[in-house]
């Protein structure tokens, strides 16, 4: 059926459109810029989706949970793999992505005989000084970019549908006052900016595509938040530059965060 | 990429590597007559005190007769409440020791937990039996000390070259000068005025480097200290907040006070 090219093609749009449903309906993610480092944070209800990669670099993805999995010890393997042939300067998230992820997304979306990765990921890397700092967006098709819509990259957003990730920017660029925020700041702000997200998430395909999707009158992303809170648990982790130790990643716990998200 | 899951989706390491055509301890048909001298490092100890576990050890590396180096290193922080201290040969010892942290490092970000410490006695037991070519053929022996401090507290293990595995009750010794540092521990821990575990860090330290300075009097292959070059024994405590190093200033007033 697809020995002539049109058909490949179609078979690949249709493969597009199926993945594309899959995600949709994905937990947003957010990365954002605080005064020691970069924060990771998204609102999970079982399955953990940010997780540690090497001494500075950390990965939040959405999708089908075995999908991540494989992605995730695939990046953890190459990222070890160079750390003990070469030293853990050698690490470097570029070419884990560049050389190894991205290919590897590439060959099993467009091999369409095998199932294709239901999954899309944000990875980053903590450089020596914030100018240093790498933050990828990588898609299902291989596909990346180094997102920072804000132009300053302080935020970057990951969501199923662009409706979702376009009012979380709006919103984040609405409430940006302090650019040096301190991490309790970065998690309120971005927890809330998740909710936002989460809205628009929920709305499926087939509202959030349109362009005029908009907030409802008198949305409150804290209240939002606050709903979404009786079934789900906020997940966030740090790349913090103060630390001394090495190994820059820290996951923060449970008690932490609903200190930093009180009265919210 | 190919053929996921991944040799180390059980969180092993060494599987990982072996897949990318890594060997630790390479096949040799003979050893050549005019095989080099090996380098050798000598005389580890680790001991428990009040507050968690010492571990400390001497600079010198030998080749046969000769002196090869004055500030080797022999304790490796493997994790952040685990010291490897290793006698023997430094080439494979380090590899060992950069193996065993990886796959530390690596198990805790695959399988998103610890290890036990049981399984990282056995990380490093199964190591060694991966050098038996290289023990085996007198070129590539080592024989680790493993100091770690987990929700118990500190403990000690130690191993033969072929991999066995032991824990010891108070100290243990390593490397060709372990003989005299044995007796000075045991002498210190059955005779002196208390045991070893109730002895304060200072105390400790004191301890370790006066059997380190026996065990350099009477073998060649362990080095003293040398204030004037400022080569001083490496030593390291590891307690419930993790490790930290006690600094060559520190030691020097020990020496001068109290060795």
């Amino acid at each position: 059926m697809i020995e002539e090219p049109y058909r490949w093609v179609e078979a690949i749009a249709n493969r597009r459109e199926y993945i594309e449903d899959q995600l949709a309906r994905g937990s947003p993610i957010l990365l954002m810029r605080y005064a020691d480092g970069l924060l990771l944070l998204t609102v999970s209800r079982e399955t953990q989706k940010i997780f540690e990669v090497y001494d500075r670099i950390g990965l939040a993805a959405l999708g089908h949970p075995a999908d991540i999995e494989r992605m995730r010890l695939a990046a953890i393997d190459l990222a070890h793999v160079e750390g003990f042939n070469r030293a853990v300067a050698d690490v470097s998230l570029r070419r884990l992505v560049n050389f190894g992820l991205s290919p590897a997304l590439k060959t099993a979306f467009e091999q369409i005989y095998q199932p294709p990765f239901i999954v899309k990921l944000l990875l980053a890397e903590l450089g020596d000084s914030p100018a240093q700092d790498w933050v990828v967006k990588l898609d299902y098709d291989g596909s990346f970019g180094r997102g920072g819509e804000d132009g300053r990259e302080t935020f970057h957003v990951l969501a199923g549908t662009a409706a979702a990730e376009q009012h979380m920017m709006r919103f984040l660029m609405e409430h940006d006052d302090r650019p040096d925020r301190e991490l309790e700041d970065a998690v309120r702000l971005a927890a809330r900016a998740w909710a936002v997200g989460m809205y628009f998430a929920e709305q499926g395909r087939e509202r959030a595509g349109e362009e005029e999707a908009q907030l409802p009158a008198g949305f409150d992303a804290a209240r939002s938040l606050r709903e979404h809170l009786r079934l789900r648990h906020v997940e966030a982790a740090v790349l913090d530059r103060t630390t001394r130790s090495a190994n820059r990643y820290r996951r923060l716990d449970e008690r932490e965060l609903r200190g930093m998200l009180k009265d919210l | 990429m190919r053929g996921w899951p991944t040799p180390g989706a059980a969180g092993d390491f060494l599987a990982v590597l072996k897949a990318h055509g890594y060997e630790l301890a390479p096949r040799f048909a003979a050893l050549s007559a005019h095989a080099p001298p090996v380098t050798e490092a000598t005389t580890v100890l680790a001991l428990k005190f009040r507050d968690g576990v010492l571990v400390a050890g001497d600079r010198r590396a030998t080749a046969g007769h000769m002196v090869m180096y004055e500030r080797a290193e022999k304790l490796i922080n493997v994790d952040t409440h685990s010291i490897l201290a290793v006698a023997g040969v430094p080439a494979v010892a380090f590899e060992m020791a950069r193996v065993l942290e990886h796959s530390l490092q690596y198990y805790r970000r695959s399988q998103l937990q610890e290890m036990s410490t049981a399984g990282k006695v056995r990380s490093l037991s199964k190591l060694l039996k991966e050098n038996l070519p290289l023990t085996l053929q007198g070129v590539g022996t080592v024989v680790p000390i493993f100091a770690t401090y987990d929700e118990e507290g500190g403990k000690v293990f130690f191993y033969d070259a072929l991999g066995a595995q032991f824990e010891s009750g108070d100290f243990a010794a390593s490397g060709s000068g372990s003989l005299a540092v044995r007796s000075v521990l045991h002498y210190v821990n059955q005779w002196g005025n208390k045991p070893l575990a109730r002895h304060a860090e200072d105390e400790a330290t004191v301890v370790a480097l006066r059997a380190l300075d026996t065990a350099a009097a009477s073998d060649t292959a362990t080095g003293g200290h040398n204030p004037r070059a400022n080569v001083f024994p490496t030593v390291r405590v590891i307690t419930r907040e993790g490790i930290h190093e006690v600094s060559d200033t520190e030691l020097a007033k020990l020496y001068r006070s109290e060795v």
